[in-house]
């Protein structure tokens, strides 16, 4: 049987408490190497692109799905999911927006841009390891993700 | 205003007694003029009346000096004529008692000399002369009568030319009277109209300042509504603030707290595992606190939910279809009478029976059964009345949900509506104290009530009125 290959995770995140949570909770089912994580819209965008610092195929795999927070600095999700649903290339890697926001308004208008998934952070970090398997287990083993 | 009006009043009645003055003043005027053209008549009537004596004496002369027939008939026509203007005469004299008076005098002096005449005619007549007629007796007197009565024509000349002048004078002073009369009611007419227009001025002027007040305090109303306005967004932030932003903290708190202990649980010593514990719960207490008080503030506000007509009977069995599993735990019965269709939103509505329902499943006695009735009847006058907020010209329904639970003691009735208001420690039953400011909340936004009354272990009933929908 082949083994399966991890799925890459990009995690736009600002708070580095809850980037360390995340990239915790998701190391109990993947290898550390497979969360990247990003401050910010811009630099989000910039991954993409592959424009330096990210310009290194090795550090920074192309990412299978993106965890997008909506309230950062900068270029914030909403603007950054705006630009990557609109790009040719980028709009097929699914964007699951992680974020405290539970405003319906928020939940209508991300999934109207694109958006595949819409999370709100779990209290716990109990909860946040439940999330984390389900993102990962759905992902990788429930659906098909283009090539 | 009421000055400008008494002003315009005033001048009207000025106006109205001016022309009335006039008018009567010109009837004068119209009423001498016709009395001084009577005078005159009388004048010229008299003398004609003088002249007809006069030419019967010449007429008579002429006869008895001529014999000729012809004077004769001169002196008959002359007769006739004489006696046509004294009629005329005592006709114009009628009311001046002089005059008449003097008339009477005139025809007797008239009549004896006609008399007279008569007696010369016929003596001429019958003797073919005057001979052995005319004495020295006669002539005096004859001259004697012509003397009277050229006096009596003279008094009534006199006595007309005195009335004349007495006319004239008051012709003439109604004539002056008339433009002093006119001006003065000009004047008085003009000046209340000067003063009517300066009030009218006046009163323009005090209604643009007025005008202009008004406008400021619309500006400052609406300066106030838009302070209003940016608080009610400051709150909105606050809110977004309260349940963001002070929650993220909260839930790395328990989130860090919790990876400690699955981490390092082995290496956590003493009650340093419950002390983490202690950390979580009251983190997670605090976050509770927050997300309630951001429904609180929530509640009642204005959303994209529109207010419908909703049938609270299906409202309520609802409520106990999503509280089945606590119902089955208790062994609770729970009847809902029929109840009413009101005006609100589902999820508010549904947010108070929740509550309300919720509660009576909650404080319950712990061996006995909990028993819920939620029922509705019309609110008597007396009962609106008693509530202050509510419109006694309004109907409305009595909802009632009664239970059989641990009830409370009276002096808390209003307490327990009051934002985190307990009467039990959280180790007894759990909540924040939220659920009932909250359906308060939105009764009182739908123009009702809700109070409470209670006996300590007797159970207690919940009320609401609502307004019944008018069409």
């Amino acid at each position: 049987m082949l083994v399966k290959k991890p799925i890459n995770i990009l995690v736009a995140e600002d708070d580095d408490d809850d980037k360390l949570l995340i990239i915790k909770a998701f190391q109990k089912t993947l290898p550390k190497k497979s969360i990247t994580c990003v401050a910010d819209g811009e630099a989000l965008l910039q991954y993409l692109n592959r424009v330096a610092p990210f310009d290194s195929l090795e550090l920074y795999p192309i990412p299978d799905i993106i965890l997008l927070d909506l309230n950062m600095p900068k270029k914030d999700g909403r603007t950054a999911l705006a630009e990557i649903k609109s790009h040719e290339d980028f709009k097929k890697i699914p964007v699951i927006i992680f974020t405290t926001s539970n405003l319906k308004d928020d939940i209508e208008v991300t999934y109207k841009m694109g958006s595949n998934s819409y999370i709100t952070k779990p209290g716990s970090f109990d909860g946040l390891v439940k999330v984390a398997r389900e993102i990962e287990n759905y992902w990788s083993n429930t659906v098909k993700l283009p090539a | 205003m009421a000055k400008i009006k008494l002003y315009s009043i005033i001048s009207l009645i000025l106006i109205m007694v001016g022309s009335g003055v006039s008018y009567w003043t010109s009837q004068r005027i119209s009423f001498y003029t016709s009395g001084l053209m009577e005078t005159q008549d009388i004048l010229q009537r008299t003398s004609e009346l003088y002249a007809t004596i006069l030419e019967r004496e010449t007429n008579i002369r002429g006869f008895v000096i001529t014999g000729d027939e012809d004077f004769l008939s001169f002196y008959r026509q002359s007769l006739v004529d004489a006696q046509l203007l004294l009629d005329q005469l005592k006709g114009l004299t009628n009311e001046n008692p002089v005059q008449r008076e003097n008339l009477i005098k005139l025809e007797a002096l008239i009549k004896e000399r006609v008399e007279v005449f008569e007696l010369t005619v016929n003596y001429y007549q019958q003797n073919g002369s005057l001979e052995g007629f005319v004495s020295p007796n006669r002539v005096n007197s004859a001259l004697d009568r012509y003397k009277q009565i050229k006096m009596v024509v003279t008094d009534i000349n006199d006595e007309e030319n005195r009335v004349f002048v007495e006319k004239n004078r008051s012709l003439l002073n109604n004539i002056n009277a008339l433009p002093f009369i006119v001006g003065m009611i000009s004047l008085f007419s003009i000046s209340v109209g000067f003063i009517t227009l300066f009030s009218i001025f006046h009163y323009n002027k005090a209604q643009q300042i007025a005008a202009k007040r008004i406008q400021n305090y619309q500006e400052k109303l609406q300066d106030q509504l838009y302070l209003l306005d940016d608080s009610n967004k400051e709150l909105e932030q606050f809110a977004y603030v309260a349940s963001h932003d002070l929650q993220e903290p909260l839930r790395k708190i328990t989130a860090f707290s919790d990876l400690l202990i699955e981490q390092y649980s082995d290496k956590i010593e003493g009650e340093g595992e419950l002390y983490l514990d202690r950390i979580t719960v009251a983190a997670n207490r605090m976050r509770r606190l927050i997300t309630d008080l951001l429904e609180y503030s929530r509640a009642g506000r204005e959303n994209s939910e529109k207010e419908v007509e909703i049938d609270l009977s299906s409202i309520a069995e609802n409520v106990v279809d999503d509280l089945e599993i606590a119902i089955h735990e208790k062994k609770a019965e729970v009847t809902i009478g029929p109840l009413p269709t009101v005006l609100g939103k589902e999820t508010e509505l549904r947010q108070v029976f929740q509550n309300l329902i919720s509660n009576a499943l909650k404080f319950s006695k712990p061996d006995i059964p909990p028993q819920i009735e939620i029922k509705s009847v019309s609110a008597t006058q007396d009962e609106v009345l008693e509530y202050p907020m509510l419109d006694p010209d309004l109907e409305y329904y009595k909802i009632t949900v009664q239970d059989n639970g641990i009830g409370f003691d009276e002096g808390y009735a209003e307490k327990i509506f009051a934002i985190f208001q307990r009467l039990h420690g959280r180790d007894v039953f759990e909540g924040t104290g939220i659920g009932l400011s909250i359906s308060k909340k939105i009764i009182e936004k739908y123009k009702g009530t809700i109070y409470a009354s209670s006996e300590k272990d007797h159970g207690s009933v919940f009320t609401i009125l609502l307004p019944v929908i008018t069409s």
